[in-house]
């Protein structure tokens, strides 16, 4: 039987990942590089406006950040755009909102890919780059401009370093350093302007904001100094460049209020973009910026300011104003108002080139008839620049092709697997009211996926689930007290973080105990003092090993804190101190180089200890139960580490929802393993949910994978400790049901069967939804939110199959139970 | 009345909360001489009479005619609520094998009692996930919907003897009503009848409806 299960498993893994492949396809890019193809000769020869090149692209820069009276500290930014000599946009920049896709739109103006997104975040260093792909610095480079780069090691990534003759990277992953990873960059600069002559092109890429927004969302106490030490930095270098250098000034992507990014709000697609030059102010200045006297005052949220343009616009125009050609893959435009820059003679090519260019790329034929370069004049200019409009959004809005061969390979294996699956478990759950509510369940969370808006809400369907279920329980059982603290637990936890796409509570707990951070760390110092205690009363070992653990936990979370410019109460800072001396050298009371001992001491302490739990309980032959007991506490207390600081309290309410929910279960229901499983599988998603995470890719939390993790970090360590902190309370609830499935009072008790029964709902339930995933996903390939709804949730699908399901559920739980007895 | 009534027994009195099968199964072969004098048998009567029409009525003036105005709302919900009791709801009740008449003071009381319900009924309704701190007053007004609603039930809890089990099912309906209301919220369709606390009001009304129709029958 547990075969059968096994196979089930595998098999529906291996379909949804098969469907995977065929509904992530790499994109066809054209290969080779782009020259010039009409009046080639003219083009080269052409004078162009600008000689150097200054790019800053600032990480998250928002429109409103540099435009807006309410929240633009730009104040330099500000004075060069009333004056002529800076031209503002809006950039538009094409979900997915994340760096690395985003770089890729900047530099070679195709539109991004969904695997780029995931990529972002996984960091994979070969098939995310564009080496082989035309892009603006490719041309410049082969034009022979020296480039220079200091910023983002993403863009090192992305290019051969033989582009740039000078360099340096900086990680972007410390999301907690608002400040050295800028002056990282900065401290270039003055070396830079020194010798211009010995660059052509500068690229600074700054971090800093981003991280600031991570932290502490768009409205940040520490967003107005970022600005004005930005807004320092674009004077500095704009007052000691001279006329034939033009500088930029861009976000590569904005951020909602939360501070997140990657998905299709407004905020998060309205970057801004200005260009600056004192040669600018000789032209006409943009219409819409004529009339706008900066900052602007706009009480509408749309982020909406001054002229609106793609942002891969940038491409083509920064071809036409070096004089390369524009690179294969590009779907920019040329922006209209830099046409007057060029020479009078090659305007016309320049847009018949980007035409033909746009043309190529649709695979339509050029045809001569339509514009003809000798009856050129502006009414034939302004009808082309339409056309190339209406190019581009059809351009934009073209999907990847799919693979329908592995689409319907995916579907019709899970489709015959539900049905076995099906049958098998109407036969084994027989008679059994729990296998309707499994497929209740299922069949809820599986038509929930065929509505995007369900999809991003997800924590309401949970939410929903479970307190009709506690509902029913209470009418049926009457016992309307422990049902009560059940649900008052449910709903703290409910109001503890934002999540979901839709509303954003202004007060959430989260928020309250981030301000109030003796609170917060009294209610964590007591979530680590009744963790460690709870449950150990009768074992020493037990005790010990989990309240040094739980200490241990507990200072390095505040010293973590305290390097962050937290405070935290009189007694923590004690422990912290008296812990801290074991891992410095010296006196020196220097709490960031003691991070990486303690953690990594932590790590190996509970790793450590799991080990010998195990072997003293194979020794002594104790019952599974104490084994998996002592562990689940453990491993509770890693999950703490992993947690963020303001969501450790939640930890504490999962305890007592924990005994109140066994002592129900036990009482009334008779520990049947059915309901266990369901209930876990229901708070595994609730809790996920409610720690923050939404079925999005902005939501994914790294900044607690890099605790203990030095400089020359391991990919492969970040990944697990990454999913770890994004999983850490639904492995809490994932434990929660060892309790009850393994009990020690259990007669006749046989681990393996009851292993066998305990995965029968969740094996169905994951069919099922997998199933109707699936088919929402094909239904939907071509709706208006496949990439940032229906494409994500089928990563987090695959993540939850592979690594809650399958490597926790199955792979650590057997190898758990045949190491006890 | 049932203070009267209590007060001329001298045998301890006894009030219970709890679900009371017995006296709802005997309701329906109700004979005089198995009748405990004490604590008679109450039932609500089977018949077309308990179909509460006004709240379709509200529901439908609420929906076309206010403009989703829950205020309004609530102010034409109390008196019909009142005449449904007087003129449907009471006719059905029955106490012992009689039906009781109308005790007006016990009517001010139970508007009275309504008033003070609605707070445990908003508190009901934050932990089943409404919203506390931005839109309390709206979290509120759905709790006086929610304790209007109820209100021909509370009056016939005063009345016959504090038997919370045999009504409990129509606090239930309203209840399980508006949870199920809540699946519109989360849709991204972005309608003004979306936002807090419409959905769950027209989910309750319907609930109430629900469980004054069929509650006899339960």
């Amino acid at each position: 039987m547990r075969g059968i299960l096994g196979f089930v498993l595998v098999a529906q893994l291996l379909s949804v990942l098969l469907f995977a492949i065929g509904f992530f396809p790499q994109k066809n890019v054209m290969n080779g590089n782009a020259t010039f193809s009409i009046n080639k000769k003219l083009q080269e020869e052409t004078k162009q406006p600008f000689k150097k090149l200054v790019l800053i692209v600032i990480d998250a820069l928002r429109s409103d950040f540099l435009f807006d009276e309410s929240s633009s500290n730009f104040h330099f930014v500000h004075s060069k755009l009333n004056s002529g000599e800076a031209w503002g946009y809006t950039a538009y920049s094409n979900p997915p909102t994340v760096t690395l896709p985003r770089l890729k739109g900047i530099t070679t103006g195709s539109t991004p890919n969904f695997l780029d997104a995931l990529l972002n975040v996984a960091e994979d260093d070969s098939s995310s780059n564009v080496k082989d792909q035309d892009s603006w610095l490719k041309q410049f480079h082969s034009k022979g401009y020296r480039m220079r780069f200091f910023g983002d090691d993403t863009w090192l990534k992305l290019f051969p370093l033989e582009f740039f003759n000078d360099y340096e990277g900086t990680n972007s992953f410390f999301v907690s350093d608002f400040e050295q990873v800028d002056l990282n960059v900065t401290r270039h600069i003055p070396r830079q302007l020194e010798k211009t002559e010995d660059w052509d092109v500068l690229i600074l890429h700054y971090l800093g904001l981003d991280h600031i927004g991570h932290k502490g969302g768009a409205n940040s106490k520490f967003m107005p100094a970022k600005h004005r030490e930005m807004d320092q930095i674009v004077g500095k270098l704009y007052d000691n460049l001279d006329e034939d250098t033009l500088l930029i000034v861009m976000g590569d992507h904005g951020m909602n209020d939360a501070g997140n990014h990657g998905g299709s709000s407004a905020g998060e697609t309205s970057a801004g973009l200005v260009f600056f030059s004192k040669k600018l102010s000789k032209f006409k200045i943009p219409i819409r910026q004529l009339n706008a006297r900066l900052p602007i005052t706009s009480n509408s949220s749309d982020y909406q300011y001054l002229t609106q343009v793609q942002q891969m616009d940038l491409v083509p125009t920064l071809a036409a104003l070096y004089n390369v050609p524009i690179p294969k893959n590009s779907v920019g435009v040329i922006i209209p108002d830099f046409l007057q820059l060029l020479d009078p003679n090659i305007i016309d090519t320049k847009l018949l080139e980007n035409y033909k260019q746009l043309l190529e790329l649709s695979k339509v034929e050029y045809d001569d008839e339509l514009f003809n370069l000798n009856v050129f004049d502006l009414e034939k200019r302004s009808e082309c620049q339409r056309i190339m409009k209406t190019l581009q959004e059809k351009l934009i809005a073209a999907t990847t092709e799919y693979d329908y061969t592995m689409l319907a390979i995916g579907c019709f294996m899970s489709l015959v697997l539900t049905l076995v699956m099906a049958i098998f478990s109407f036969f084994q759950m027989a008679s059994n009211k729990y296998f309707f509510a499994s497929v209740l369940l299922a069949s809820i969370l599986g038509f929930s996926c065929f509505g995007s808006s369900f999809v991003e809400e997800e924590h309401q369907i949970w939410w929903w689930v479970i307190t009709g279920c506690l509902f029913i329980s209470a009418a049926k059982t009457m016992h309307y007290f422990e049902h009560s603290v059940i649900l008052l637990c449910l709903r703290l936890i409910r109001g503890w973080n934002n999540t979901g796409q839709k509303t954003v509570y202004p007060y959430v707990i989260s928020k309250i105990l981030e301000e109030n951070s003796t609170l917060q760390w009294n209610l964590n110092a007591l979530t680590f003092f009744v963790i460690s205690l709870n449950g150990n009363q009768n074992s020493m070992w037990g005790f010990i090993s989990s309240s040094t653990l739980g200490i241990l936990c507990l200072a390095y979370k505040a010293t973590w804190a305290v390097v962050n410019k937290e405070i935290v109460p009189w007694y923590i800072q004690n422990i912290m101190d008296n812990c801290a001396s074991f891992f410095q050298d010296g006196n020196k009371k220097d709490y960031s180089s003691t991070l990486i001992p303690m953690a990594s001491f932590f790590l190996h302490s509970v790793a450590a200890i799991i080990f010998f739990t195990l072997l003293w309980g194979k020794f002594n032959k104790h019952h599974p139960s104490f084994s998996l007991k002592c562990i689940s506490k453990y491993v509770t207390i890693l999950m703490m580490f992993l947690s963020s600081s303001v969501n450790i309290p939640q930890f504490l309410i999962f305890e007592i929802m924990r005994s109140f929910i066994s002592k129900i279960l036990k009482k009334h229901y008779n520990s049947n393993i059915y309901l266990t499983s369901l209930i876990s599988l229901c708070l595994q998603n609730f809790a996920f949910f409610q720690f923050g995470g939404t079925n999005s890719i902005a939501t994914i939390d790294i900044s607690n994978a890099y605790h203990g993790i030095s400089e020359n970090y391991n990919i492969y360590v970040i990944g697990v400790l990454m999913v770890l902190s994004n999983f850490a309370p639904s492995i809490y609830w994932a434990m929660f049901s060892w309790d009850i499935i393994y009990d020690i009072k259990e007669t006749n008790f046989n681990k393996w069967a009851s292993f066998t029964k305990s995965k029968i709902p969740t094996s169905l339930f994951n069919c099922i939804v997998g199933l109707c995933l699936m088919l929402a996903c094909v239904m939907f390939r071509y709706h208006l939110f496949v990439w940032s709804v229906f494409s994500p949730k089928l990563c987090y699908f695959v993540g939850w199959n592979l690594f809650m399901n399958a490597i926790f559920g199955w792979v650590l739980e057997v190898l758990l139970l045949s190491i006890t007895n | 009345m049932s203070k009267q009534r209590k007060s001329k027994q001298p045998i301890k009195k006894r009030v219970t909360f709890s679900d009371d099968t017995t006296v709802t199964r005997q309701s329906h072969g109700h004979k005089k001489d198995s009748i405990d004098h004490e604590h008679p048998p109450v039932f609500v009567r089977k018949t077309w009479l308990t179909i509460p029409y006004h709240l379709i009525a509200l529901l439908y003036y609420y929906i076309y005619g206010s403009e989703f105005d829950s205020t309004t709302l609530l102010f034409c919900l109390l008196p019909t609520q009142v005449a449904y009791l007087i003129v449907q709801f009471n006719k059905c009740t029955i106490y012992g094998n009689k039906r009781l008449k109308i005790n007006y003071s016990l009517l001010l009381v139970s508007i009275f009692a309504s008033l003070l319900l609605s707070v445990p009924a908003a508190i009901i309704a934050v932990l089943f996930g409404a919203p506390v701190v931005n839109k309390l007053f709206e979290t509120w007004l759905l709790g006086l919907h929610a304790s209007f609603l109820s209100y021909p039930v509370i009056y016939s809890v005063f009345n016959c003897d504090f038997k919370v089990g045999l009504w409990k099912k129509y606090f239930i309906t309203i209840i399980v009503g508006g949870w199920i209301s809540c699946v519109v919220i989360p849709l991204d369709w972005d309608r003004n009848w979306q936002t807090w606390p419409i959905p769950v009001v027209v989910g309750i009304y319907l609930g109430a409806f629900v469980g004054y129709t069929i509650g006899s029958y339960i």
